[in-house]
């Protein structure tokens, strides 16, 4: 399936807004590389930061809504766990733009190649 | 925005071809010639509406995906130096030439600045692609800064290292 970003949707994936949104913070991308390290609490979160709890709940919580975090139901701890797949589809959104474009190269090498078939040597000085 | 991510908001991509920088650039700015490779596919029917090509100048063309409502493209030229410096504000459009968000990604930046560099070649062309957000919103930016900072840190091909790729994140917010 190809994904075609530049509007005419074949595979529309709303979620992905609420992943750049969720990443386009500081702090939010900080709690992330700590929770690459592995699941932590919010008070094990806080700790590196100069940052209340509730503050740093607050984060979870958006990164919760983007997909990107799950808490876990260990009791009062609700240990927080990175979701990885969100990240992927907007690797995915990306990687669909150089997709694009590579596929339009692949066509203009085409194209130049019957044009100096056409031509010869013609426009060999340039 | 922090001074690191500034850095970040260019999405470049380069690419060889076996001919001269002057047949290249042809390739670009001829619109009979652009319409034989500008689509995702050969399925695609690209049609250049309105070609001005000058500083200031406008290209309109629409791109048909068999019997769906034709998708609208706008650039307006801001350089053109053959055959090596070509340089448009990219936009979308709807049919009364207003220029929209992308559907699929409402937070995309509006307008890029696309720049194509030619220069010459041992195997004959290296066309450097070079995107950038235009008078982006705050959001904007942020959208295109998650998306060409991984792409530009070579993170386009695969997603097997994410812890190093959070590490990056994290270190580009310090």
């Amino acid at each position: 399936m190809v994904v075609e970003p530049f509007g005419y949707a074949i595979d529309p994936s709303p979620g992905l807004n609420a992943v750049f949104g969720a990443l386009s913070d500081p702090t939010r991308r900080a709690i992330l590389a700590r929770l690459v390290e592995g699941e932590a609490s919010v008070g094990e979160i806080a700790a590196p930061f100069s940052m209340s709890q509730p503050a740093v709940s607050k984060h979870l919580k958006v990164l919760e809504r983007a997909g990107l975090v799950e808490r876990g139901i260990d009791g009062a701890r609700r240990p927080a766990r990175l979701r990885p797949e969100p990240l992927a589809a907007a690797n995915t959104w990306l990687e669909a733009y150089r997709a694009l474009w590579e596929a339009r190269f692949a066509q203009l090498d085409a194209l130049l190649h019957e044009m100096a078939c056409e031509s010869g040597q013609e426009d060999d000085d340039g | 925005m922090a001074e690191a991510e500034r850095t970040a908001t260019e999405f470049v991509l380069e690419r060889v071809f076996a001919a001269p920088p002057k047949m290249v650039w042809r390739t670009w700015t001829d619109p009979e010639l652009l319409v034989r490779w500008y689509k995702p596919n050969q399925t695609c029917q690209t049609a250049v509406l309105e070609h001005d090509l000058r500083p200031g100048g406008v290209m309109r063309y629409e791109m048909r995906f068999g019997e769906m409502p034709p998708h609208l493209e706008r650039w307006e030229f801001s350089v053109i130096d053959p055959p090596r410096r070509l340089q448009w504000k990219h936009m979308l459009t709807d049919a009364d030439g207003t220029v929209v968000g992308n559907p699929r990604m409402p937070d995309w930046p509006r307008m890029m600045l696309t720049t194509i560099e030619l220069s010459a070649h041992p195997e004959g062309t290296l066309q450097r692609l070079v995107w950038a957000p235009l008078d982006a919103t705050e959001d904007e930016l942020a959208c295109f800064l998650r998306a060409s900072s991984q792409s530009g840190q070579g993170w386009a091909s695969g997603f097997d290292n994410l812890g190093e790729f959070l590490r990056t994140l994290a270190a580009e917010s310090s």
